[in-house]
């Protein structure tokens, strides 16, 4: 009797924890403790610090606006269909990628948590929103394991939870890491940066810059690779900055212009500006983008 | 991002032109939309990759006119609200 008491008490222990996680977190701080990206400024101080300034750290409190409106009005509305985890995941898997392993009861109540956010006129409500909502991002796992193999998926599987997947060489003792080819890959910053293509089919075109990467860049003899311009030069770093910064905007951009005046038509002597502007696109992708 | 060329002559009249680089997104049946989701083709107005985008304005002043002072400002826009000065020139010009 003891016997069979212990199996059954061993059998639910393992089966709990498992069920758990295949029905996902229940709480944002559930789901955030699942992928804890804090742990990685313990021993990667800088990169966090760069991380920190980035556009990736506030994915979502920064994407409101359009998030909100998918939510409220594209997906009840014109589409006239049920506010699911599916229909969620088509703004959040790429500006929170860890609400994939939310519960489909989290990642409703999330997008309503953005809806209100949006709406309300409670200034100390909208606080406190986004605060929780600021604990969704592209944090550090985001990239070193969830998306780290999705390019590759057929070729190297699944990403195992707790593994930091890098592009360097450099093992870490304190965690288990894997170098994997993909990180430095411009497609791997596609998933997310250029056409997204949702599990059931629908696209979402919230930009295209992997689209003119590919066909009005590389086609015309690029090489460059997002990650080159927007993490290696001037040690950028995991600040990955973009349009919203004035100086990588400036370098992409080549400025040259004459101002000539001239008495024109001969014999009436007509006073003319002649203006003559030069914009030279030195990015590997179209300015602006979208 | 936008190209704007202004000329301001002496006697205060003003000249302007502008020149505006950026994308449209287009729904399906052909209306520019602004959501992500509604968005699926899209029409290319921007600055291309390994690329230069030549433009060339005159501006015409009357007869008597004998100065301008002339300006060349490029404005990148991160949206249609917030736009930063990035690039100018500006020269003054004398007919006499």
């Amino acid at each position: 009797m003891k016997k069979n008491v212990f199996i059954f008490v061993s059998i639910i222990m393992i089966l709990i924890p498992a069920m758990l996680y295949a029905e996902g977190a229940k709480s944002i701080d559930e789901l955030v403790q699942m992928y804890d990206d804090s742990k990685c400024k313990e021993c990667h101080p800088q990169e966090y610090e760069e991380w920190q300034q980035s556009y990736h750290a506030k994915a979502v409190v920064n994407s409101l606006k359009g998030m909100r409106n998918f939510y409220a009005i594209g997906v009840p509305k014109e589409w006239e269909r049920k506010l699911t985890k599916t229909e969620v995941l088509k703004c959040l898997d790429c500006h929170a990628p860890v609400v994939n392993y939310a519960s489909e009861e989290l990642a409703v109540k999330i997008a309503e948590m953005i809806i209100e956010a949006k709406d309300t006129k409670d200034e100390n409500r909208r606080a406190e929103l986004k605060k929780q909502l600021n604990k969704l991002n592209v944090g550090c796992l985001s990239c070193h394991n969830i998306k780290a193999l999705s390019i590759a998926r057929g070729l190297l599987g699944d990403p195992e939870p707790g593994t930091i997947y890098t592009s360097n060489m450099i093992i870490s003792p304190a965690h288990k890491t894997e170098p994997v080819n993909t990180l430095d890959k411009s497609l791997f910053c596609a998933q997310c940066h250029g056409r997204y293509v949702a599990p059931d089919g629908d696209q979402i075109m919230c930009n295209t810059l992997n689209g003119s990467y590919y066909n009005n860049y590389v086609s015309r003899g690029g090489s460059e690779t997002c990650q080159d311009c927007h993490m290696k030069k001037a040690n950028r770093g995991h600040r990955f900055p973009g349009g919203h910064d004035l100086e990588i905007v400036k370098e992409g951009i080549g400025f040259e212009a004459e101002i000539q005046g001239v008495r024109h038509t001969v014999g009436k002597w007509i006073p003319r500006a002649i203006i003559r502007v030069a914009l030279e696109n030195k990015a590997g992708h179209r300015i602006p983008d979208g | 991002m936008v190209l704007e060329v202004t000329a301001k002559d002496n006697k205060g009249k003003e000249y302007k032109e502008v020149k505006s680089y950026y994308p449209i997104g287009i729904d399906l049946d052909g209306y520019m939309r602004y959501g992500a989701w509604q968005i699926k083709e899209m029409i290319d107005l921007t600055l291309q990759p390994k690329t230069i985008q030549k433009e060339q304005v005159i501006f015409e002043f009357d007869k008597d006119i004998t100065s301008a002072d002339v300006a060349v400002n490029v404005y990148y826009y991160i949206s249609g609200k917030k736009g930063d000065k990035i690039y100018s020139a500006s020269k003054h010009l004398s007919f006499e």
